[in-house]
């Protein structure tokens, strides 16, 4: 299978999708992507079970503050200089790179910086959606160690990092974004193929691009649109979608915190009869409480779109009267084990609410 | 007195205010040269009012032909593009995104050179004048007179494009000029399209000015004349002569600031009904709330202040299904007079069923006296159904809200909203546009991103409300009555806490008005 300029408007919108709130706007990855494709050609994506157990893999992705780029803007060769650079740290060629994050603009990356070298991207990610620090990702709770890593910035400064592991990591990270004007990309948690195989959500950009086209086709009434994407779903890693909720958003109350977007959206139904869902976000959309019980977690996704067009709403424009469709789509199943939960269950976002997988609900 | 004129696609409006009352006003067809239709209603309300010219302080116009001439993409300059920001954005230069046929008529060429700065003002690369120079050598080769300039974060530092400003006029003498940080706001590619759309509109600002003041001269006024805004305020001659773009999207915004006016409403919902559409905007402390999104002009993604005005396939000429269960979007338009049931026509409009219902007696009422009343009944409803759920929608919280009603169709609001406290259906409301124009002050805008935890709030917003008086007082207040309108901060995600987004606007009174009355 191969990623084509044509391919990235589904994929963009089926990664805005996974990113449950979160991730950013792709407009500009998604320039620069095709960009890319058009001048080096189309990238191969790489079934996981097919790569090498020797094969170096490399993941690639931008790290700080969205909002920043709006107006520093990223370079057509930032990905590809940031592998060079991780090439020249290691001291040798990599074969295969992999996105660490397939909710939102990180989609994207990796396929920018495969383009111009010929290398193929492998098909999948470290988190199956789009989640606020390093060390929820799957290669972090694999026990995958962060470094070597290098990040690589606007002007062309190289940072490299020796790091055992990867909460130091993600403090650093966040540390030097800040002063590197807000955004950096990084190329980060090197795996040889037999490491990445068993700490990957598998499949995740071809589901992507999938995703995209259901959305696309069947553009309409979130409702009217459920069987079509129940089907997509159910053909993947995730298999259960649900739609929770439609209704329109009666209150929204969010403030920054520590540097993440924190608070709490309130939907009421159409008629203004029956039971209100709330939602807590944290960048993402975590926890759906329908007349105060749970009916959805993180890990496990929640997703709100426009309930005429089923297009996603991003968490930062989420807002009072909005009319909106809620989904829940089961998470894959790397993280509901135990020690997955530890990095990603509701405890780690501060709220004390077991996780009960979506299915259980 | 103040005479404010509204020239839209169909109708040019004009109103003689004296203070708060209307001492006459015009609704005309919109002629093909504009100017003939200004004259006609200059000459209409001045005949109705019956005053001497010297009366008349200030003509104040809105008009949409800055808006069509880039959505027809005609009337628009060829323009160079100079963004200094290199080494960032490397391969995503100007224009990048536009669909082909604008980015044909401005011509396609952008320059990018190193420089500009980052968030904290630490500068993002070293400018380097050679490459500027030769830049600008190549405009002028190309015998480019309109430029565009922008830089990375100049809203918060400006002298990279100042200085670029600078040296491309000491080589091409008369060269028109944009600068990004002069139209707005943070978000680089929406900036330096907006500034890009501006200077392509240059030339035709003088020429429409110029007309629009021999209209005025020509009928014998000396007064001032000013020219309407997208935030609901004025620009003097020579301000709209260098910031044409600003003018996008005024007759909206002046609807509203004259619904306010008519009700003495600072805070409502407002709903211009008309023929094929009704547009709903939301007045927050007398002006028009302003959208956050980006909003593409003729294609192109800009992040010009705009009203936040969400359009309903709902008007008098709007065809109604069998049933009476749908309404619109499809409409008759201006051929409601002729295809309406009341009018002779065979098609069921909504009109139509208003006057079924007994609400408004237009046209001749026998020809829908047959009207299954089932069906009169479901369409009532829908209209009702249809308005009630907008309006909710643009409601700023779930508290209830007045509702002011205007335009030619609002009759179809024959019972209550739900969503409205109070519905308002003032007197004059055909004229909205054209008070609104009339009544407006000059304002200014500043924006930056700063951080609370270096300069202290207080501080920080008094810096940024300096910049916006200084601009305001640029477009023509007088700077003792300059008030502040409003100030918007917002956190940045992912960014150390006290990195604020600072926006303050102001607003005061017209300089040349002030003095005189202070006389």
């Amino acid at each position: 299978m191969q990623v084509k300029a044509e391919d990235l408007a589904d994929l963009s919108l089926g990664a805005v999708f996974l990113a449950t709130g979160g991730g950013g706007d792709p407009h500009v990855p998604e320039l620069i992507c095709s960009e890319a494709l058009k001048t080096y050609g189309p990238v191969d994506l790489l079934a996981v079970e097919d790569l090498p157990d020797d094969a170096h893999v490399v993941s690639i992705g931008g790290v700080g503050a969205p909002t920043v780029s709006l107006e520093m803007l990223p370079s057509v060769d930032d990905a590809a200089r940031t592998l060079e650079a991780y090439e020249d740290h290691v001291g040798r060629k990599v074969d295969a790179i992999v996105s660490f994050e397939i909710g939102g603009a990180n989609s994207l990356i990796p396929i920018t910086a495969a383009a111009g070298r010929g290398l193929p991207v492998v098909d999948g990610d470290g988190m199956g959606r789009a989640l606020p620090e390093a060390q929820m990702m799957t290669y972090a709770i694999a026990g995958v160690c962060p470094s070597p890593a290098v990040a690589y910035d606007y002007a062309g400064n190289v940072t490299t990092f020796t790091t055992p592991d990867t909460s130091t990591y993600e403090r650093h990270i966040r540390a030097l974004a800040m002063a590197s004007g807000g955004m950096i990309t990084t190329a980060e948690h090197p795996m040889t193929g037999a490491e990445l195989r068993p700490a990957i959500i598998p499949g995740t950009v071809g589901f992507s691009i999938k995703l995209g086209r259901v959305l696309r086709e069947n553009r309409g009434r979130a409702d009217q649109m459920l069987p079509a994407l129940k089907g997509v779903f159910a053909d993947s890693v995730y298999g259960e979608c649900r739609l929770l909720y439609c209704g329109k958003v009666s209150d929204k109350a969010t403030r920054i915190i520590g540097g993440y977007d924190i608070g709490e959206a309130t939907l009421t139904p159409f008629s203004d009869e029956g039971d209100a869902l709330t939602i807590n976000i944290k960048n993402e959309y975590l926890v759906a409480r329908l007349a105060g019980e749970v009916v959805a977690t993180v890990p496990d996704l929640i997703v709100i779109v426009d309930y005429e067009t089923g297009a996603p709403i991003n968490a930062e424009r989420l807002r009072y009267g909005q009319r909106v469709a809620v989904f829940a789509v089961g998470c894959p199943a790397f993280f509901r084990t135990e020690r997955a939960l530890q990095a990603v269950a509701p405890s780690a976002f501060g709220f004390d609410i077991p996780y009960v997988p979506l299915e259980e609900l | 007195m103040r005479i404010g004129i509204d020239v839209g696609g169909t109708h040019t409006d004009a109103v003689l205010l004296d203070g708060s009352d209307i001492v006459a006003s015009t609704k005309a067809l919109t002629s093909a040269d504009v100017l003939t239709g200004i004259t006609n209603a200059l000459d209409t309300v001045m005949a109705d009012a019956d005053v001497p010219q010297a009366q008349v302080e200030a003509v104040m116009i809105g008009t949409t032909q800055f808006t069509n001439a880039v959505v027809e993409r005609r009337e628009l300059s060829k323009v160079a593009a100079i963004r200094v920001g290199l080494p960032s954005g490397e391969g995503l230069p100007p224009m990048v995104d536009w669909p082909d046929d604008i980015a044909d008529a401005l011509g396609r060429t952008s320059y990018m050179v190193k420089g500009g700065s980052l968030y904290d003002g630490w500068p993002l690369a070293e400018l380097d004048e050679d490459q500027i120079d030769a830049a600008i050598a190549d405009i002028a080769d190309k015998g480019i007179e309109n430029v565009a300039i922008s830089a990375v974060f100049s809203p918060m530092n400006a002298a990279p494009e100042r200085m670029v400003a600078e040296k491309v006029l000491a080589a091409i003498p008369g060269a028109r000029i944009t600068c990004s940080h002069s139209m707005g706001r943070l978000g680089i590619m929406e900036r330096e399209n907006a500034a890009l759309l501006n200077a392509s509109l240059l030339t035709f600002a003088d020429r429409v000015v110029d007309a629009f003041l021999e209209a005025i001269r020509a009928r014998g006024f000396t007064c001032p004349m000013y020219v309407s805004q997208n935030d609901g305020t004025l620009m003097n001659v020579d301000f709209v002569r260098e910031y044409p773009a600003l003018t996008f999207s005024s007759g909206p915004t002046n609807s509203l600031r004259g619904a306010c006016k008519l009700t003495g409403l600072n805070d409502a919902i407002v709903v211009d009904i008309g023929g094929t559409t009704s547009d709903i905007g939301v007045l927050e402390g007398g002006f028009p709330r302003e959208s956050n999104v980006v909003i593409e002009v003729g294609g192109v993604r800009t992040n010009f202040r705009m009203p936040d005005i969400m359009a309903v396939g709902l008007g008098g000429g709007s065809i109604v299904a069998p049933d009476g269960e749908s309404i619109g979007p499809r409409s008759v338009g201006h051929r409601l007079v002729t295809e309406g049931m009341v009018f002779g026509g065979d098609t069921l409009t909504s009109t139509d069923l208003i006057v079924a219902a007994g609400h408004a007696d237009i046209g001749d009422k026998s020809c829908v006296a047959n009207l299954d009343p089932a069906v009169v009944a479901a369409g009532n409803q829908t209209i009702h159904r249809m308005l009630d759920g907008a309006i909710d929608m643009m409601k700023p919280n779930a508290d209830p809200v007045p509702v002011i009603l205007v335009g030619g169709g609002a009759v179809l609001v024959s019972g209550n909203l739900k969503a409205a406290s109070k519905l308002h259906r003032p007197e004059n409301a055909g004229v909205a546009n054209a008070i609104g124009a009339a009544i407006a002050q000059i304002g200014g805008e500043a924006e930056r991103l700063l951080s609370y935890s270096q300069l202290p709030r207080d501080a920080a917003i008094q810096k940024v409300t300096n910049e916006a008086i200084e601009r305001a007082v640029q477009a023509g207040a007088d700077a003792g009555t300059i008030r502040v309108a409003d100030i918007e901060e917002t956190a940045i995600p992912y960014m150390d806490e006290g990195n604020t987004r600072v926006r303050v606007k102001v607003i005061g009174d017209i300089a040349a008005l002030a003095t005189k009355e202070g006389n």
